[in-house]
């Protein structure tokens, strides 16, 4: 039984849309405590905890700079680990120097200015784990005011386990590009991920992912 | 291994006569620098002395005069060596009574660096080399026929804050960022998490301010955004294998007293 493209696409939505869904929740605890100090935000820890696994490596919310009185700069970040959740301490005063002026991402710069849902990657992160990985991410507002981001980290190589059985069922090679045209995940050597593709495929309900299939060889969709 | 357009400058002939007892390092930091030397011959030959302590922090300098002559070139040259120097905040000038000027040592630098040079050998450093070359290398070459324009937009934000950057510590961790950008372009975590490795081990050591370091920096921003993998990876391990022949230079000039081992 060959799956139809748009069984497939419906089927990639399904996949992101669970990471979405606990973010909604991620931002829904977190306007409710309208956090103005950073130990305010621990009590976003259980519902992190309870969201962290599956595709989710890492999940949190990301203050905007300023707004929590104790810490200008702050994430109140966890990932995985074998001995459970661990919180990702970093110095995240950009003039140390480092990485850590996290607004330039486009994991935060895109719902700041605006975008309600964002895939931001797939990417080498520098800022958490050195993994190439998607950042899932949305705004966070308290009385319509940006306060900062919920995002998840989804490692490439887990996403990929998550969709290649609804790519392979399409009976052609096919892969997954980002709005971008950066490959997501393929099953074929001649697209793999990371490459760009310059052409277009069948969009992935109103997420920046959109599907190719090659038939003999060829893109089916516009290119 | 280096051509000679990519070797440390400096006639390597006259430094083997330098004899290696306590304060010869210190004369040869002084010694005459050949006539075709110029400003950059200069400013790297203060810069190691200044960075390694064979000038104090705080010390004076001898006059430009004196200094001129001594380092064999043109009062002209001097000086523009020194602006070059104390736009790095290596050195200060103060006017009037009691003025000169005076060597500005970056603490970290000044401890950190002669001992962990003394540590490896001319081998090591050449392996060093070796492996930084190839892995920056490829890391480039990739980065080129991968990255996309919003991928570039971090190396050039780290550029303009290089062309900015007060102090010599804060040049070399941009450097050393710059590096792990372009290597993150290359979609590849393994090589970028070899290259954060290697800067972590040696960054502080390749990145001894070089005159022609950001030039280098911005060609190789250049290849990877016009999408050219051979020139981006010609270019990154040129880059690499310069940075590690000064080292090996520096090895070479400065002995350590002993060292052990195993």
């Amino acid at each position: 039984m060959i799956t139809k493209p748009d069984t497939a696409t419906d089927a990639v939505v399904d996949i992101v849309e669970d990471v979405f869904a606990a973010l909604r929740e991620v931002r829904a605890v977190t306007e409710r405590l309208r956090p103005r100090e950073s130990g305010d935000l621990a009590a976003l820890r259980m519902v992190l905890f309870e969201r962290l696994g599956g595709l989710i490596a890492g999940i949190g919310f990301i203050a905007a700079p300023g707004l929590l009185r104790d810490a200008p700069w702050f994430l109140e970040w966890w990932q995985e680990s074998p001995s459970g959740p661990v919180r990702l301490v970093r110095d995240l005063d950009p003039s140390s120097g480092a990485f850590y002026d996290y607004t330039h991402w486009g994991w935060y710069a895109d719902p700041a200015s605006g975008a309600e849902r964002t895939v931001c990657g797939p990417y080498v992160d520098l800022l958490c784990t050195d993994e190439y990985a998607l950042t899932l991410s949305i705004p966070v507002r308290v009385d319509g005011t940006f306060v900062g981001v919920a995002a998840a980290d989804v490692f490439v190589r887990r996403f990929e386990v998550a969709v290649l059985p609804v790519l392979r069922g399409l009976g052609s090679p096919a892969f997954l590009v980002n709005a971008d045209g950066r490959v997501v995940a393929s099953t074929t050597t001649r697209h793999l991920t990371g490459t760009i593709y310059r052409g277009g495929g069948l969009p992935c309900g109103d997420l920046p992912l959109a599907l190719v299939e090659l038939r003999h060889g060829l893109p089916t969709m516009g290119s | 291994m280096f051509g000679d357009k990519y070797c440390y400058d400096m006639a390597a002939a006259k430094e083997v006569r330098v004899p290696e007892i306590a304060g010869s390092a210190r004369s040869a930091a002084f010694a005459p620098v050949d006539s075709t030397a110029r400003v950059d011959a200069v400013v790297r030959r203060l810069t190691d002395a200044i960075l390694l302590g064979l000038v104090a922090d705080g010390e004076q300098l001898p006059s430009e005069a004196e200094l001129a002559a001594r380092l064999g070139v043109s009062t002209v040259t001097l000086r523009e060596a020194l602006m070059a120097l104390r736009q790095r905040g290596l050195v200060e000038t103060r006017r009037g009574r009691g003025g000169g000027s005076f060597a500005r040592a970056p603490r970290e630098d000044s401890l950190g660096v002669p001992g962990r040079l003394a540590e490896l050998t001319v081998e090591d450093l050449r392996d060093l080399g070796d492996h930084y070359a190839a892995v920056s290398g490829a890391a480039a070459r990739l980065a080129a026929q991968r990255s996309l324009p919003s991928d570039l937009a971090p190396l050039k934000r780290t550029l303009v804050a290089m062309a900015a950057a007060a102090t010599p510590g804060e040049a070399r961790r941009l450097h050393g960022r710059f590096h792990i950008e372009v290597a993150a372009a290359s979609q590849s975590a393994r090589l970028t998490q070899e290259e954060i490795r290697l800067q972590a081990d040696i960054g502080a050591l390749l990145w001894l301010p070089h005159t022609t370091q950001g030039e280098d920096d911005e060609a190789i921003a250049e290849a990877v955004e016009r999408g050219d993998g051979d020139l981006a990876r010609a270019l990154a391990e040129r880059h690499a294998l310069a940075a590690v022949g000064h080292l090996i230079e520096l090895r070479l000039r400065y002995p350590p007293e002993v060292r052990h081992d195993h």
